[in-house]
């Protein structure tokens, strides 16, 4: 296993949002670090910041103040067309919804995050299917979305995240839409990517069975990282509290 | 870089609702191509019309005739090359259903005048020589099958035979008008000479004199200097004279046919707006259906214009297609159409001047429908993109 050089990091980091003209305080200096290769999990009550805090490690948000680092790379330096880049070169995103483009096969969703690399279209092939395989999608690649199962649409999505080989993987709530035994499959894969792969792999979810698969679980609430009590002592340096706040 | 299957499919991806905006472009920009080529052709006369010819008219109305003597009086002012005698004849072949326009010339004088006019059969020397011959348009003798040597009969309205006979004449030339703007393929010229002779036998009634003088002028003379100098000569009588560049002269008779330029140029903003909206709505749902995808694209790492171009080129396709369409089938119907509607819109055709217009329309109508979905797409953060409810 080669282990991902992505560590992330996040320095005094806040984070506010407007809704109905108030503003709302989602993170307000918080620090967090999590080790390359680590598969650390998300917890937290609606509106504690977990989307949030995917958003910001994956360059889709930024901060209002403090820095985002992940791998050797601060965010905050790159523009938006260098940031789309870096996503394209370092993030994979599987998301709740699944997310597949509809009018494209499974084939083609796995093969679009490779068009932005300077790959030929054999190789884009192989690539694509070769992370189809990876995850037992291999005979589905010329469904479209339409035509698969949920559990199967996510596998096609963890696919299409991993096709271009990226560090990091931000999985926002990938089981949420899920029943068991397909939630089950994708957590399986997860874990195969964090241990034989050596991904860095930071998930949100709610479920708690879903959380027993990480290494280590991050708690939200108020805008504040508690580390769980359970947690396993995996080598991630300590989260940082807030001052005062004795997170 | 936007995949192509992905616009594409994008594209089609409400089968019946791009089919039926693409109809809607066919016909609109079919119905804009027909209706741009009949405001050509009325207009065509006006514009193409030659800087070198005068026409001289009465100046109390072009239905008074002028003196037979202001000929030879126009001949001796500075500038004039040559002057030909126009008088409108105004007869039918065999039913008044089949009107056409005869004009009775200077048949030795033609030649110089339209110099752009080409014989296609029969020669100049025939017709200046035989007094019965005339001059035949090619659409004319298509459209009654006749040829160089046959006798035509024409029935007279202005200058009707007293015996109740007809008008008899030879056929000596079949012309093409070509580049000759002022002169359509429909006419008939005839001998001055042939009718004034059977006026003077008495054979026939109507007015003396001559309709209008047409005038070439030397190389080198102005329209308005050697006008102004003509119409001096007979300001004091004993009947005044307009004299008037070709290009107006044809002008009058398009501002006759009344509000047609107008009304056709109004019915043809009325079905580009329509398509315009009906076109920007379609591409404003297919913009909101795939903001997700746009989300999707963002967070895989394409940029914005990315984005842009995903919409825009489904707008530039689709356009394309649906007006293109109307365009060929406006080129396909032109043979038709110039057999409906020549006698009324001479030289009516498909040319650069239609399709011009056309497609930079296509493309106005592309950016326009295309631009507020693309830009959106552009704009759109991913969170945003992805959080949209579809």
């Amino acid at each position: 296993m080669q282990e991902s050089q992505h560590g992330v990091e996040l320095i005094r980091v806040s984070r506010e949002y407007t809704r109905g003209g108030e503003g709302v305080k989602v993170f307000d200096d918080v620090d967090l670090s999590v080790k390359p290769g680590a598969f650390c999990a998300m917890m937290g009550p609606s509106g504690s910041g977990k989307s949030t805090l995917l958003n910001l490690v994956g360059g889709l948000d930024r901060p209002d103040s403090g820095d985002v680092i992940v791998g050797d790379t601060l965010l905050s330096e790159l523009g938006e067309s260098d940031l789309a880049e870096w996503r394209s070169e370092n993030v994979g995103f599987v998301f709740q919804g699944f997310n597949l483009v509809p009018v494209l096969t499974a084939y083609e969703n796995v093969e679009l995050p490779l068009l932005l690399t300077g790959l030929s279209k054999a190789e884009r092939k192989e690539h694509a299917l070769h992370a189809l395989e990876l995850v037992g999608m291999g005979d589905r690649a010329k469904h479209r979305p339409g035509q698969l199962s949920g559990g199967q649409e996510q596998r096609v999505a963890i696919a299409r995240a991993i096709a271009s080989d990226p560090g990091v993987i931000l999985a926002d709530e990938p089981t949420g839409d899920l029943d068991f035994e397909s939630a089950c499959q994708v957590l399986d894969l997860l874990g195969r990517l964090h241990t034989e792969l050596g991904k860095t792999i930071l998930m949100v979810t709610h479920d708690p069975r879903a959380a027993e698969r990480a290494e280590r679980v991050i708690h939200l609430d108020k805008g504040r990282i508690n580390e769980s009590p359970a947690a396993p002592d995996d080598g991630f340096r300590e989260v940082k509290p807030k001052e005062g706040e004795g997170a | 870089m936007v995949p192509l299957k992905l616009i594409w499919r994008n594209l089609l991806r409400h089968k019946l609702r791009v089919l039926l905006t693409a109809g809607s472009l066919t016909v609109a920009f079919f119905l804009l191509c027909v209706l741009q080529a009949l405001v050509v052709s009325l207009d065509q006369g006006v514009k193409n019309a030659s800087k070198k010819r005068l026409v001289v008219q009465s100046a109390v109305s072009l239905f008074v005739n002028l003196p037979i003597s202001y000929q030879g009086k126009i001949e001796t002012v500075e500038g004039v090359d040559e002057t030909m005698k126009m008088t409108w004849f105004g007869g039918y072949y065999r039913e008044p259903a089949n009107m056409f326009a005869q004009f009775a010339i200077d048949a030795d004088r033609m030649e110089t005048i339209y110099s752009n006019v080409e014989l296609i059969e029969g020669s100049w020397d025939e017709f200046k020589n035989t007094r019965m011959s005339c001059l035949v348009g090619k659409e004319t003798a298509n459209k009654y099958g006749w040829s160089v040597g046959d006798r035509v009969p024409i029935v007279g309205m202005i200058y009707p035979r007293l015996d109740g006979s007809e008008w008899q004449f030879d056929i000596a030339g079949i012309y093409d008008a070509g580049a000759e703007a002022s002169i359509d393929d429909l006419t008939m010229y005839f001998h001055w000479d042939y009718l004034e002779e059977a006026m003077e036998a008495g054979a026939t009634t109507g007015a003396d004199g001559i309709g209008v003088y047409s005038v070439l002028l030397s190389d080198g003379y102005s329209q308005a200097g050697v006008g102004a100098e003509i119409d001096s000569l007979f300001e004091n009588g004993p009947q005044r004279v307009q004299s008037t560049p070709e290009g107006e002269f044809n002008a009058q008779f398009v501002s006759m046919v009344g509000n047609v330029p107008f009304f056709v140029g109004t019915i043809g903003m009325g079905v580009l707006i329509a398509i315009l909206l009906a076109t920007l709505n379609t591409m404003l749902m297919s913009g909101r259906e795939q903001t997700r995808d746009v989300g999707v694209l963002k967070a895989l790492g394409f940029d914005g214009s990315a984005a842009f171009w995903l919409l825009l080129s489904q707008s530039l396709i689709l356009c394309g297609f649906g007006a293109g369409t109307g365009i060929f089938l406006a080129l396909g119907i032109e043979g038709p159409l110039q057999a409906v509607l020549g006698s009324n819109f001479p030289g009516l055709q498909i040319n650069r001047e239609v399709l011009t217009p056309a497609i930079i329309l296509a493309i106005c109508v592309a950016l326009f429908a295309g631009l507020a979905p693309a830009l959106r797409a552009r704009r759109l953060t991913v969170i945003e993109a992805l959080r949209e409810e579809v």
